[in-house]
């Protein structure tokens, strides 16, 4: 039931979020240095955010339609797939473009961004909501996988 | 290549639209699912590739008419709006067809 790719998609999800984190903090008090870290995170957090769409979409393609769906739809929890599930495919779409830009943003005024306070605002505004998202994504999975527990005991109640 | 920030900003606008509208459509329009389910052999992997491919192209198309500047944030106080309400617009839409 357990499947690796959920671990995978889940730890690369975080950590990119984690990573948008790491650069709002960098540039709380930014130096040249800081803005170049934060450059590099940037860019890191996009591709581990892509990684979390291709193996959260493996997983949900090959494995979870076919045998984690059913059970929870007929399992005490179905609203967990009928909402949560649903609203968290969908909407961690919106994640990898705004991480994009956010790292683009970042790399275009990397040496403006000290002194120009309204381009510091938007990168950090945009890792603020970066972050939200993908742990609100993250809790549904939690939901997600909570439901799927509670329709195998319930099956095997 | 330098890019032209106010150009993504306005094709993420409009990608997040995108994405809202082939989530809500395709679950009132059983024949728009199953056309997007043709096309790649799942609705969702279609949606995505889609979404990536009108993405790079509104970029493209984009960054022809619009002019860059360092003025950001009143661009990216648009996205966030978008990524606000988009984000309700869905999760609002599968309470109510759970529910409803």
């Amino acid at each position: 039931m357990v499947h690796f790719l959920i671990g995978a998609h889940a730890a690369l999800g975080e950590v990119g979020a984690i990573g948008f984190l790491w650069v709002l903090i960098e540039l709380l008090n930014p130096t040249t240095t800081r803005v170049r870290r934060a450059k590099i995170i940037a860019l890191i957090s996009v591709v581990l955010l892509f990684l979390s769409w291709f193996t959260g979409g493996y997983y949900y393609v090959n494995i979870y339609g076919e045998d984690v769906k059913p059970i929870i739809k007929e399992g005490p929890q179905p609203w967990v797939h009928g909402i949560f599930m649903e609203t968290k495919e969908h909407v961690f779409l919106f994640l990898p473009f705004l991480a994009l830009l956010n790292s683009l943003i970042l790399k275009k005024y990397e040496k403006e961004i000290i002194k120009d306070k309204n381009i510091r605002i938007s990168v950090i505004a945009l890792c603020v909501i970066i972050f939200l998202l993908a742990f609100a994504i993250g809790a549904m999975g939690y939901l997600i996988s909570s439901g799927a527990r509670a329709a195998l005991e319930a099956n095997l109640g | 290549m330098k890019v032209n920030i106010k150009s993504m900003s306005i094709s993420t606008i409009l990608t997040i639209i995108l994405i809202v509208f082939m989530t809500i459509y395709a679950e009132l329009n059983t024949g728009f699912k199953d056309f997007l389910k043709n096309l790649f052999g799942h609705h969702w992997v279609a949606k995505g590739i889609i979404t990536v491919i009108f993405f790079i192209l509104s970029y493209f198309i984009l960054k022809n008419f619009i002019s860059d500047n360092k003025k950001v944030k009143e661009i990216v106080a648009w996205v966030i709006i978008a990524t606000i309400l988009g984000s309700l617009a869905i999760f609002i839409f599968f309470i109510y067809e759970f529910f409803i």
